[in-house]
Protein backbone atom coordinates (compact mmCIF):
# COMPACT_ATOMS: atom_id res chain seq x y z
CA UNK A 1 0.00 0.00 0.00
CA UNK A 2 1.73 3.33 -0.86
CA UNK A 3 0.71 6.58 0.54
CA UNK A 4 1.37 9.99 -0.93
CA UNK A 5 1.68 12.75 1.44
CA UNK A 6 1.35 16.36 0.04
CA UNK A 7 2.40 18.65 2.85
CA UNK A 8 4.76 21.50 2.73
CA UNK A 9 5.43 21.49 6.52
CA UNK A 10 7.91 19.26 6.36
CA UNK A 11 7.57 18.32 10.48
CA UNK A 12 4.02 17.19 10.30
CA UNK A 13 4.22 15.41 7.08
CA UNK A 14 7.20 13.74 8.90
CA UNK A 15 4.80 12.85 11.83
CA UNK A 16 1.88 11.46 9.77
CA UNK A 17 4.59 9.29 7.97
CA UNK A 18 6.32 7.90 11.19
CA UNK A 19 2.83 7.02 12.32
CA UNK A 20 1.21 5.58 9.21
CA UNK A 21 4.12 3.61 8.49
CA UNK A 22 4.16 -0.10 9.47
CA UNK A 23 4.16 -3.48 7.57
CA UNK A 24 1.97 -2.41 5.11
CA UNK A 25 1.81 1.39 4.47
CA UNK A 26 4.96 2.77 2.19
CA UNK A 27 4.81 6.68 2.17
CA UNK A 28 6.54 8.82 0.10
CA UNK A 29 6.52 12.68 0.84
CA UNK A 30 5.87 16.12 -1.87
CA UNK A 31 6.70 19.40 -0.28
CA UNK A 32 5.55 21.76 -3.03
CA UNK A 33 3.19 21.64 -5.59
CA UNK A 34 5.43 20.84 -8.76
CA UNK A 35 7.10 18.18 -6.77
CA UNK A 36 3.29 16.97 -6.09
CA UNK A 37 2.32 16.86 -9.88
CA UNK A 38 5.69 14.79 -10.83
CA UNK A 39 4.60 11.97 -8.28
CA UNK A 40 1.45 11.81 -9.74
CA UNK A 41 2.48 11.58 -13.35
CA UNK A 42 5.12 8.71 -12.74
CA UNK A 43 3.14 6.98 -9.84
CA UNK A 44 0.21 5.37 -8.49
CA UNK A 45 -1.19 5.42 -5.31
CA UNK A 46 -3.97 3.77 -2.85
CA UNK A 47 -4.14 7.18 -1.35
CA UNK A 48 -3.19 10.67 -1.37
CA UNK A 49 -3.03 13.36 1.68
CA UNK A 50 -3.22 16.55 0.40
CA UNK A 51 -2.73 19.96 1.87
CA UNK A 52 -4.81 23.08 0.48
CA UNK A 53 -2.22 25.61 0.51
CA UNK A 54 1.05 24.52 -1.13
CA UNK A 55 3.87 26.84 -2.47
CA UNK A 56 3.51 26.76 -6.25
CA UNK A 57 0.10 26.52 -6.26
CA UNK A 58 -3.46 25.28 -4.78
CA UNK A 59 -4.34 21.73 -3.53
CA UNK A 60 -7.30 22.20 -5.35
CA UNK A 61 -5.42 22.09 -8.70
CA UNK A 62 -4.06 18.64 -7.92
CA UNK A 63 -7.30 17.66 -7.04
CA UNK A 64 -8.35 18.82 -10.34
CA UNK A 65 -5.56 17.07 -12.47
CA UNK A 66 -6.02 13.58 -10.50
CA UNK A 67 -9.59 13.84 -12.01
CA UNK A 68 -8.43 15.12 -15.31
CA UNK A 69 -5.76 11.79 -15.89
CA UNK A 70 -9.13 9.65 -14.53
CA UNK A 71 -6.83 8.68 -11.62
CA UNK A 72 -8.38 6.05 -9.42
CA UNK A 73 -6.39 7.15 -5.74
CA UNK A 74 -8.09 7.83 -3.13
CA UNK A 75 -7.42 11.23 -1.64
CA UNK A 76 -8.15 13.21 1.76
CA UNK A 77 -7.65 16.53 2.35
CA UNK A 78 -5.91 18.06 5.34
CA UNK A 79 -6.44 21.46 5.64
CA UNK A 80 -5.96 24.49 8.20
CA UNK A 81 -9.19 25.89 6.96
CA UNK A 82 -11.89 24.36 8.56
CA UNK A 83 -14.69 25.76 6.27
CA UNK A 84 -17.59 24.22 4.98
CA UNK A 85 -17.24 26.11 1.95
CA UNK A 86 -13.20 24.10 1.19
CA UNK A 87 -15.37 21.25 2.55
CA UNK A 88 -17.81 21.16 0.34
CA UNK A 89 -15.38 22.03 -2.76
CA UNK A 90 -13.40 19.61 -2.29
CA UNK A 91 -15.87 16.81 -1.95
CA UNK A 92 -17.49 17.75 -5.31
CA UNK A 93 -14.53 18.01 -7.50
CA UNK A 94 -13.67 14.35 -5.90
CA UNK A 95 -11.84 14.17 -2.79
CA UNK A 96 -12.83 11.62 -0.72
CA UNK A 97 -12.44 12.60 2.79
CA UNK A 98 -11.75 16.06 4.64
CA UNK A 99 -9.95 16.43 7.81
CA UNK A 100 -9.01 19.77 9.51
CA UNK A 101 -5.85 20.54 11.20
CA UNK A 102 -4.90 19.92 13.83
CA UNK A 103 -5.95 16.46 13.79
CA UNK A 104 -5.08 13.20 15.93
CA UNK A 105 -2.56 10.46 14.34
CA UNK A 106 -5.23 7.86 15.18
CA UNK A 107 -7.93 9.59 13.33
CA UNK A 108 -5.83 10.10 10.18
CA UNK A 109 -4.90 6.32 10.54
CA UNK A 110 -8.81 5.27 10.40
CA UNK A 111 -9.59 7.46 7.63
CA UNK A 112 -7.11 6.29 5.51
CA UNK A 113 -7.69 2.50 6.34
CA UNK A 114 -11.44 3.57 5.50
CA UNK A 115 -10.84 4.64 2.25
CA UNK A 116 -8.07 1.47 1.20
CA UNK A 117 -10.19 -0.64 2.06
CA UNK A 118 -13.05 0.83 0.25
CA UNK A 119 -10.99 1.25 -2.58
CA UNK A 120 -9.00 -2.27 -2.35
CA UNK A 121 -11.55 -4.35 -1.00
CA UNK A 122 -14.88 -3.39 -2.62
CA UNK A 123 -17.64 -5.38 -1.26
CA UNK A 124 -16.02 -8.18 0.49
CA UNK A 125 -14.33 -6.18 3.18
CA UNK A 126 -13.76 -8.25 6.03
CA UNK A 127 -11.02 -7.77 9.04
CA UNK A 128 -9.62 -10.67 10.68
CA UNK A 129 -7.79 -10.75 13.96
CA UNK A 130 -6.79 -13.52 15.61
CA UNK A 131 -10.24 -14.95 16.72
CA UNK A 132 -12.16 -11.52 16.14
CA UNK A 133 -13.85 -11.21 12.51
CA UNK A 134 -15.20 -7.62 11.37
CA UNK A 135 -17.30 -7.33 8.33
CA UNK A 136 -16.87 -3.64 7.75
CA UNK A 137 -19.48 -2.80 5.38
CA UNK A 138 -22.23 -5.03 7.36
CA UNK A 139 -20.67 -4.03 10.39
CA UNK A 140 -21.14 -6.99 11.76
CA UNK A 141 -18.39 -8.69 15.11
CA UNK A 142 -18.31 -12.50 14.66
CA UNK A 143 -15.92 -13.75 17.45
CA UNK A 144 -15.26 -18.06 16.27
CA UNK A 145 -18.43 -17.64 14.50
CA UNK A 146 -20.58 -16.26 16.93
CA UNK A 147 -22.17 -13.01 16.42
CA UNK A 148 -21.05 -10.02 19.17
CA UNK A 149 -23.66 -7.66 19.41
CA UNK A 150 -22.54 -4.18 19.71
CA UNK A 151 -23.56 -0.46 19.90
CA UNK A 152 -22.93 1.64 16.67
CA UNK A 153 -20.38 3.77 19.11
CA UNK A 154 -18.99 0.57 20.40
CA UNK A 155 -18.87 -0.65 16.82
CA UNK A 156 -16.72 2.62 16.16
CA UNK A 157 -14.40 2.04 18.60
CA UNK A 158 -13.24 -1.35 18.36
CA UNK A 159 -12.62 -0.80 14.50
CA UNK A 160 -10.06 2.75 15.67
CA UNK A 161 -8.88 0.26 18.19
CA UNK A 162 -7.55 -2.38 15.25
CA UNK A 163 -7.19 0.54 12.91
CA UNK A 164 -4.55 1.54 15.35
CA UNK A 165 -3.17 -1.70 16.65
CA UNK A 166 -0.65 -1.63 19.36
CA UNK A 167 -0.25 2.19 19.45
CA UNK A 168 -1.65 4.26 22.79
CA UNK A 169 -4.72 6.44 21.96
CA UNK A 170 -5.32 8.93 23.92
CA UNK A 171 -8.89 9.67 25.50
CA UNK A 172 -9.23 13.41 23.96
CA UNK A 173 -8.54 11.45 20.65
CA UNK A 174 -11.03 8.65 21.29
CA UNK A 175 -13.87 11.31 22.72
CA UNK A 176 -13.36 13.46 19.09
CA UNK A 177 -13.89 10.08 17.04
CA UNK A 178 -16.78 9.07 18.82
CA UNK A 179 -18.49 12.23 18.43
CA UNK A 180 -16.53 14.46 16.14
CA UNK A 181 -17.03 18.17 17.18
CA UNK A 182 -19.50 17.94 19.89
CA UNK A 183 -16.73 15.80 22.25
CA UNK A 184 -14.59 19.67 21.99
CA UNK A 185 -17.04 21.50 23.97
CA UNK A 186 -16.40 19.71 26.51
CA UNK A 187 -13.72 18.90 28.81
CA UNK A 188 -14.42 15.62 30.48
CA UNK A 189 -14.25 12.48 28.67
CA UNK A 190 -15.98 10.11 31.41
CA UNK A 191 -18.25 9.49 28.47
CA UNK A 192 -15.70 7.61 26.83
CA UNK A 193 -14.73 5.56 29.65
CA UNK A 194 -18.20 4.57 29.63
CA UNK A 195 -18.15 2.61 26.12
CA UNK A 196 -14.69 1.74 26.53
CA UNK A 197 -16.15 -0.41 29.78
CA UNK A 198 -18.82 -1.36 27.68
CA UNK A 199 -16.91 -2.70 25.17
CA UNK A 200 -14.46 -4.50 27.31
CA UNK A 201 -17.38 -6.04 29.19
CA UNK A 202 -18.85 -7.82 25.63
CA UNK A 203 -15.20 -8.84 24.13
CA UNK A 204 -14.79 -10.70 27.35
CA UNK A 205 -18.24 -12.22 27.77
CA UNK A 206 -17.44 -13.16 24.10
CA UNK A 207 -13.97 -15.04 24.57
CA UNK A 208 -11.89 -12.68 23.29
CA UNK A 209 -8.60 -12.34 24.72
CA UNK A 210 -7.23 -9.27 26.85
CA UNK A 211 -6.30 -7.42 24.09
CA UNK A 212 -7.75 -3.62 25.23
CA UNK A 213 -5.56 -2.35 27.55
CA UNK A 214 -5.24 0.83 29.73
CA UNK A 215 -2.25 2.85 29.20
CA UNK A 216 -1.73 4.47 32.75
CA UNK A 217 -5.46 5.99 33.12
CA UNK A 218 -5.06 8.10 30.49
CA UNK A 219 -4.75 6.51 27.16
CA UNK A 220 -6.13 2.97 25.69
CA UNK A 221 -3.82 0.19 23.45
CA UNK A 222 -5.00 -2.52 21.64
CA UNK A 223 -2.27 -4.71 21.67
CA UNK A 224 -2.15 -7.94 19.16
CA UNK B 1 -33.20 69.24 12.56
CA UNK B 2 -33.77 71.28 9.24
CA UNK B 3 -32.69 70.33 6.09
CA UNK B 4 -29.67 72.43 4.25
CA UNK B 5 -32.01 74.01 1.81
CA UNK B 6 -34.01 75.26 4.38
CA UNK B 7 -31.66 76.63 6.48
CA UNK B 8 -30.37 79.74 4.18
CA UNK B 9 -33.77 80.14 2.99
CA UNK B 10 -34.76 80.16 6.78
CA UNK B 11 -32.41 82.94 7.71
CA UNK B 12 -33.45 84.81 4.51
CA UNK B 13 -36.49 85.24 5.62
CA UNK B 14 -35.80 86.55 9.21
CA UNK B 15 -33.37 89.24 7.96
CA UNK B 16 -36.27 90.21 5.27
CA UNK B 17 -38.33 90.19 8.44
CA UNK B 18 -36.02 92.65 10.21
CA UNK B 19 -35.45 94.72 7.23
CA UNK B 20 -38.89 95.25 7.57
CA UNK B 21 -39.68 96.35 11.33
CA UNK B 22 -36.50 98.21 10.51
CA UNK B 23 -37.78 100.26 7.69
CA UNK B 24 -41.20 101.32 8.85
CA UNK B 25 -40.21 103.72 11.38
CA UNK B 26 -37.18 105.35 8.57
CA UNK B 27 -39.98 105.64 6.36
CA UNK B 28 -42.23 106.93 8.62
CA UNK B 29 -40.38 109.55 10.42
CA UNK B 30 -38.73 110.89 7.14
CA UNK B 31 -42.45 110.94 5.29
CA UNK B 32 -43.87 112.95 7.97
CA UNK B 33 -41.07 115.14 7.94
CA UNK B 34 -41.16 115.65 4.54
CA UNK B 35 -45.21 116.81 4.57
CA UNK B 36 -44.39 118.90 7.58
CA UNK B 37 -41.86 120.80 5.11
CA UNK B 38 -44.05 120.82 2.25
CA UNK B 39 -47.40 122.34 4.70
CA UNK B 40 -44.85 124.97 6.37
CA UNK B 41 -43.39 125.75 2.82
CA UNK B 42 -46.42 126.54 1.47
CA UNK B 43 -48.00 128.08 4.73
CA UNK B 44 -50.76 125.54 4.80
CA UNK B 45 -52.52 125.39 7.87
CA UNK B 46 -54.73 122.16 8.63
CA UNK B 47 -56.87 121.50 12.06
CA UNK B 48 -55.37 118.86 14.65
CA UNK B 49 -58.38 116.14 13.68
CA UNK B 50 -57.38 116.34 9.55
CA UNK B 51 -53.47 116.02 10.71
CA UNK B 52 -54.28 113.14 12.76
CA UNK B 53 -56.29 111.65 10.21
CA UNK B 54 -53.33 112.30 7.80
CA UNK B 55 -50.82 110.82 10.08
CA UNK B 56 -53.31 107.78 10.31
CA UNK B 57 -53.03 107.22 6.50
CA UNK B 58 -49.41 107.70 6.38
CA UNK B 59 -48.64 104.88 8.46
CA UNK B 60 -51.00 102.89 6.37
CA UNK B 61 -49.73 103.41 3.58
CA UNK B 62 -46.26 103.36 4.20
CA UNK B 63 -46.90 100.19 6.49
CA UNK B 64 -48.65 98.48 3.51
CA UNK B 65 -46.29 99.55 0.89
CA UNK B 66 -43.43 98.09 2.95
CA UNK B 67 -44.89 95.16 3.24
CA UNK B 68 -45.74 94.83 -0.54
CA UNK B 69 -42.16 95.29 -0.98
CA UNK B 70 -41.36 92.83 1.40
CA UNK B 71 -43.16 90.23 -0.09
CA UNK B 72 -42.19 90.82 -3.49
CA UNK B 73 -38.40 90.50 -2.11
CA UNK B 74 -38.79 87.92 -0.32
CA UNK B 75 -40.50 85.86 -3.22
CA UNK B 76 -37.66 86.64 -5.66
CA UNK B 77 -35.07 85.54 -2.62
CA UNK B 78 -36.66 82.31 -2.41
CA UNK B 79 -36.57 81.77 -5.83
CA UNK B 80 -33.48 82.40 -6.37
CA UNK B 81 -32.09 80.61 -3.51
CA UNK B 82 -33.91 77.51 -4.24
CA UNK B 83 -32.37 77.34 -7.85
CA UNK B 84 -29.06 78.47 -6.75
CA UNK B 85 -28.99 75.86 -3.51
CA UNK B 86 -29.79 72.94 -5.88
CA UNK B 87 -27.49 73.54 -8.69
CA UNK B 88 -25.17 74.05 -6.33
CA UNK B 89 -25.91 71.68 -3.64
CA UNK B 90 -26.52 68.99 -6.46
CA UNK B 91 -22.89 67.28 -6.04
CA UNK B 92 -23.10 66.97 -2.48
CA UNK B 93 -26.39 64.80 -2.77
CA UNK B 94 -24.95 62.94 -5.15
CA UNK B 95 -21.93 61.55 -2.97
CA UNK B 96 -24.49 61.01 0.15
CA UNK B 97 -26.60 58.25 -2.59
CA UNK B 98 -23.17 57.12 -3.57
CA UNK B 99 -22.14 56.62 -0.24
CA UNK B 100 -25.47 55.29 1.14
CA UNK B 101 -25.21 52.45 -1.40
CA UNK B 102 -21.67 51.67 -0.72
CA UNK B 103 -21.16 48.00 0.47
CA UNK B 104 -17.83 46.57 2.10
CA UNK B 105 -18.85 43.39 0.40
CA UNK B 106 -18.83 44.53 -3.39
CA UNK B 107 -16.54 48.01 -3.03
CA UNK B 108 -16.34 48.41 -7.30
CA UNK B 109 -20.10 49.97 -6.89
CA UNK B 110 -18.92 53.22 -5.62
CA UNK B 111 -17.84 56.17 -8.18
CA UNK B 112 -17.93 59.81 -7.54
CA UNK B 113 -18.23 62.41 -10.49
CA UNK B 114 -16.00 65.06 -11.49
CA UNK B 115 -18.05 68.46 -10.22
CA UNK B 116 -16.10 71.26 -10.42
CA UNK B 117 -16.42 72.49 -7.73
CA UNK B 118 -13.25 72.59 -5.85
CA UNK B 119 -14.83 71.74 -1.98
CA UNK B 120 -16.46 69.01 -3.34
CA UNK B 121 -14.37 67.44 -5.34
CA UNK B 122 -12.15 67.64 -2.35
CA UNK B 123 -14.73 66.18 -0.32
CA UNK B 124 -15.37 63.56 -2.90
CA UNK B 125 -11.34 62.88 -3.02
CA UNK B 126 -11.02 62.67 0.89
CA UNK B 127 -14.11 60.17 0.90
CA UNK B 128 -12.51 58.43 -1.93
CA UNK B 129 -9.33 58.53 0.24
CA UNK B 130 -11.37 56.89 3.67
CA UNK B 131 -13.23 54.15 1.85
CA UNK B 132 -10.19 52.82 -0.02
CA UNK B 133 -8.21 52.67 3.31
CA UNK B 134 -11.49 50.86 5.01
CA UNK B 135 -11.59 48.01 1.99
CA UNK B 136 -7.70 47.77 2.62
CA UNK B 137 -8.58 47.33 6.16
CA UNK B 138 -11.54 44.59 5.41
CA UNK B 139 -9.69 43.01 3.16
CA UNK B 140 -7.01 42.61 4.98
CA UNK B 141 -9.00 41.17 8.14
CA UNK B 142 -10.67 39.16 5.94
CA UNK B 143 -7.64 37.59 4.45
CA UNK B 144 -6.16 37.06 8.31
CA UNK B 145 -9.07 34.91 8.88
CA UNK B 146 -7.48 32.52 6.24
CA UNK B 147 -3.82 33.29 6.90
CA UNK B 148 -4.35 33.03 10.85
CA UNK B 149 -5.96 29.49 10.74
CA UNK B 150 -2.97 28.31 8.46
CA UNK B 151 -0.50 29.70 10.56
CA UNK B 152 -1.56 28.65 13.91
CA UNK B 153 -3.61 25.47 12.79
CA UNK B 154 -0.67 23.99 11.61
CA UNK B 155 2.31 24.37 14.42
CA UNK B 156 -0.50 23.06 16.55
CA UNK B 157 -0.75 20.03 13.95
CA UNK B 158 2.81 19.95 14.46
CA UNK B 159 3.12 20.10 18.20
CA UNK B 160 0.13 17.58 18.50
CA UNK B 161 1.29 15.24 16.24
CA UNK B 162 4.93 15.12 18.01
CA UNK B 163 2.98 14.26 21.04
CA UNK B 164 1.45 11.84 19.71
CA UNK B 165 4.15 10.20 18.67
CA UNK B 166 5.72 10.34 21.48
CA UNK B 167 3.39 8.64 23.85
CA UNK B 168 3.90 5.66 21.34
CA UNK B 169 7.60 5.54 23.11
CA UNK B 170 7.45 2.08 25.23
CA UNK B 171 9.96 3.54 27.53
CA UNK B 172 7.53 5.75 28.98
CA UNK B 173 6.74 5.65 32.60
CA UNK B 174 3.41 6.86 34.25
CA UNK B 175 4.57 10.33 35.10
CA UNK B 176 6.13 10.94 31.40
CA UNK B 177 2.64 9.82 30.21
CA UNK B 178 0.58 12.32 32.20
CA UNK B 179 2.83 15.01 31.75
CA UNK B 180 2.56 14.36 27.43
CA UNK B 181 -1.43 14.18 28.07
CA UNK B 182 -1.25 17.09 30.22
CA UNK B 183 0.29 19.26 27.30
CA UNK B 184 -2.20 17.78 24.57
CA UNK B 185 -4.97 18.75 26.50
CA UNK B 186 -4.06 22.47 26.61
CA UNK B 187 -2.98 22.08 23.16
CA UNK B 188 -6.68 20.93 22.67
CA UNK B 189 -7.40 24.26 24.37
CA UNK B 190 -5.18 26.34 22.04
CA UNK B 191 -6.72 24.90 19.08
CA UNK B 192 -10.56 24.98 20.41
CA UNK B 193 -9.90 29.22 21.05
CA UNK B 194 -8.19 29.32 17.88
CA UNK B 195 -10.82 27.78 15.96
CA UNK B 196 -13.68 30.03 17.83
CA UNK B 197 -11.97 32.95 17.14
CA UNK B 198 -11.52 32.14 13.44
CA UNK B 199 -15.34 31.69 14.00
CA UNK B 200 -16.14 35.19 15.19
CA UNK B 201 -13.94 36.85 12.85
CA UNK B 202 -16.04 35.02 10.07
CA UNK B 203 -19.14 36.11 11.41
CA UNK B 204 -18.19 39.44 12.17
CA UNK B 205 -16.69 39.67 8.01
CA UNK B 206 -20.28 37.82 7.33
CA UNK B 207 -18.45 35.48 6.06
CA UNK B 208 -21.46 32.96 6.12
CA UNK B 209 -24.07 32.72 3.08
CA UNK B 210 -27.40 33.35 4.40
CA UNK B 211 -31.35 33.20 3.81
CA UNK B 212 -32.17 29.42 4.43
CA UNK B 213 -35.60 28.51 6.36
CA UNK B 214 -35.05 26.45 9.36
CA UNK B 215 -37.48 24.81 11.41
CA UNK B 216 -36.35 24.99 14.98
CA UNK B 217 -38.15 22.20 16.31
CA UNK B 218 -36.13 19.75 13.74
CA UNK B 219 -32.71 21.88 14.47
CA UNK B 220 -33.39 20.98 18.59
CA UNK B 221 -34.01 17.58 18.01
CA UNK B 222 -30.80 17.34 15.97
CA UNK B 223 -28.78 19.12 18.52
CA UNK B 224 -30.61 16.78 21.21
CA UNK B 225 -29.51 13.57 19.70
CA UNK B 226 -25.91 15.10 19.34
CA UNK B 227 -25.78 16.08 23.15
CA UNK B 228 -27.46 12.92 24.37
CA UNK B 229 -23.88 10.99 24.97
CA UNK B 230 -23.15 13.84 27.46
CA UNK B 231 -26.54 13.63 29.24
CA UNK B 232 -26.91 10.00 29.47
CA UNK B 233 -23.54 9.71 31.54
CA UNK B 234 -24.19 12.36 33.77
CA UNK B 235 -27.90 11.17 35.12
CA UNK B 236 -29.61 14.15 33.65
CA UNK B 237 -31.76 15.06 31.17
CA UNK B 238 -32.05 17.87 28.61
CA UNK B 239 -35.97 18.37 28.66
CA UNK B 240 -37.04 20.14 25.55
CA UNK B 241 -40.75 21.64 25.60
CA UNK B 242 -42.02 22.45 22.26
CA UNK B 243 -45.03 24.96 22.04
CA UNK B 244 -44.43 26.06 18.72
CA UNK B 245 -43.28 25.61 15.65
CA UNK B 246 -41.68 29.18 14.91
CA UNK B 247 -39.19 28.84 11.56
CA UNK B 248 -36.63 31.58 11.23
CA UNK B 249 -34.29 33.33 8.51
CA UNK B 250 -30.70 32.37 8.48
CA UNK B 251 -27.58 29.92 7.84
CA UNK B 252 -27.81 26.69 9.14
CA UNK B 253 -24.76 25.97 10.81
CA UNK B 254 -24.40 29.39 12.67
CA UNK B 255 -28.02 28.57 14.07
CA UNK B 256 -26.93 25.50 15.30
CA UNK B 257 -23.57 27.31 16.85
CA UNK B 258 -25.63 29.63 18.38
CA UNK B 259 -27.98 27.12 20.32
CA UNK B 260 -25.05 24.49 20.83
CA UNK B 261 -23.30 27.58 22.43
CA UNK B 262 -26.19 27.83 24.97
CA UNK B 263 -26.92 24.69 25.70
CA UNK B 264 -23.12 23.87 26.24
CA UNK B 265 -22.88 26.87 28.41
CA UNK B 266 -25.90 25.36 30.44
CA UNK B 267 -24.34 22.07 30.52
CA UNK B 268 -20.85 23.67 31.57
CA UNK B 269 -22.29 25.73 34.47
CA UNK B 270 -24.83 22.97 35.92
CA UNK B 271 -23.47 21.07 38.73
CA UNK B 272 -24.62 17.74 37.21
CA UNK B 273 -26.73 16.08 38.01
CA UNK B 274 -28.99 18.53 37.19
CA UNK B 275 -31.70 18.91 34.46
CA UNK B 276 -31.27 21.53 31.90
CA UNK B 277 -34.61 22.63 30.46
CA UNK B 278 -35.15 24.06 26.76
CA UNK B 279 -38.64 25.89 25.87
CA UNK B 280 -39.51 26.69 22.45
CA UNK B 281 -42.34 29.02 21.83
CA UNK B 282 -43.28 31.73 19.12
CA UNK B 283 -40.16 34.03 18.37
CA UNK B 284 -38.40 33.14 21.84
CA UNK B 285 -36.06 30.00 22.70
CA UNK B 286 -35.47 29.77 26.51
CA UNK B 287 -32.10 27.73 27.84
CA UNK B 288 -32.84 27.28 31.71
CA UNK B 289 -29.99 25.48 34.10
CA UNK B 290 -29.74 25.48 37.78
CA UNK B 291 -27.25 27.90 39.50
CA UNK B 292 -26.62 29.20 42.98
CA UNK B 293 -26.38 32.93 42.11
CA UNK B 294 -26.90 35.24 39.66
CA UNK B 295 -24.38 36.08 37.30
CA UNK B 296 -22.85 39.70 36.08
CA UNK B 297 -24.76 40.63 32.90
CA UNK B 298 -23.16 43.15 31.90
CA UNK B 299 -19.64 41.49 31.37
CA UNK B 300 -21.38 38.08 30.50
CA UNK B 301 -21.26 38.12 26.85
CA UNK B 302 -17.78 39.96 26.21
CA UNK B 303 -14.84 37.63 25.02
CA UNK B 304 -12.92 35.68 27.61
CA UNK B 305 -14.79 36.81 30.45
CA UNK B 306 -16.30 33.82 32.13
CA UNK B 307 -12.70 31.68 31.22
CA UNK B 308 -11.89 30.68 34.62
CA UNK B 309 -8.94 28.37 35.99
CA UNK B 310 -11.91 25.88 37.03
CA UNK B 311 -13.76 25.46 34.25
CA UNK B 312 -11.56 25.69 31.45
CA UNK B 313 -13.79 26.79 28.48
CA UNK B 314 -12.73 28.95 25.75
CA UNK B 315 -14.47 31.82 26.88
CA UNK B 316 -15.61 32.37 23.58
CA UNK B 317 -18.88 30.23 23.69
CA UNK B 318 -21.27 33.54 24.86
CA UNK B 319 -19.75 35.74 22.70
CA UNK B 320 -20.15 34.06 19.60
CA UNK B 321 -23.87 33.89 20.59
CA UNK B 322 -24.13 37.21 20.85
CA UNK B 323 -22.09 38.02 17.26
CA UNK B 324 -24.81 35.18 15.66
CA UNK B 325 -27.94 37.61 17.62
CA UNK B 326 -26.04 40.60 16.50
CA UNK B 327 -25.71 39.37 12.99
CA UNK B 328 -29.59 39.30 12.40
CA UNK B 329 -31.00 41.55 14.45
CA UNK B 330 -32.55 39.31 17.32
CA UNK B 331 -31.60 39.38 20.92
CA UNK B 332 -30.28 37.43 23.56
CA UNK B 333 -31.10 38.30 27.24
CA UNK B 334 -30.24 36.75 30.92
CA UNK B 335 -32.32 36.62 33.82
CA UNK B 336 -31.84 35.18 36.65
CA UNK B 337 -34.93 33.59 38.73
CA UNK B 338 -35.79 31.23 41.27
CA UNK B 339 -32.80 29.25 41.52
CA UNK B 340 -32.34 28.90 37.59
CA UNK B 341 -30.28 30.71 34.97
CA UNK B 342 -32.45 31.74 32.04
CA UNK B 343 -30.65 32.69 28.51
CA UNK B 344 -33.42 34.03 26.85
CA UNK B 345 -33.06 33.85 22.64
CA UNK B 346 -35.65 36.03 20.63
CA UNK B 347 -35.85 35.50 16.99
CA UNK B 348 -37.48 39.10 16.56
CA UNK B 349 -37.01 42.40 18.40
CA UNK B 350 -40.55 42.89 16.92
CA UNK B 351 -42.37 40.19 17.90
CA UNK B 352 -41.14 40.52 21.49
CA UNK B 353 -42.15 43.95 21.46
CA UNK B 354 -45.99 42.31 20.45
CA UNK B 355 -45.33 40.03 23.41
CA UNK B 356 -44.80 42.27 25.78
Amino acid sequence: MKILIIEDEIELAKSMGTYLSDESYLCEYAANYAEALERIDLFEYDCILLDLMLPGGDGFQILEELKRQKKNDGVIIISAKNSMDDKINGLRIGADDYLAKPFHLPELAARVYSIIRRKSFGSTNVIEQNEIRVDVLGKAVTVEGKQMVLTKKEFDLLMYFIVNKNRVISKAALAEHLSGDVAALFDSYDFVYSHIKNLKRKLNDAGVGHYLKTMYGSGYKWEI
Amino acid sequence: MSKLLNYSLKRIVICAAAVLVCVIPIYYVALSRLWQYELDEHNVIITPEAGREDKLLIIGAVTLLSALFFAVLLLALILVNRILSRGMWRPFYQTLQQIRQFDLENPDNIQFDKTNIAEFDELNESLRKLLQANIAAYNQQKEFADNASHELQTPLAIAQSKLELLSQSKALDNEEYSLIEAAQSALTRAGRINKNLLLLTKIENKQFADKEVIGLRELLNELCVQFSPFFEEKGSELKVTINAEPTVNGNKILLEILIGNLITNAIRHTLLPGNIYVTLAAGRLTVSNPGAESLNKAQLFKRFASASHNLPGTGLGLAIVKQIVMRYQWNVDYDFAEGYHHFILCFSKLKEVTAQ
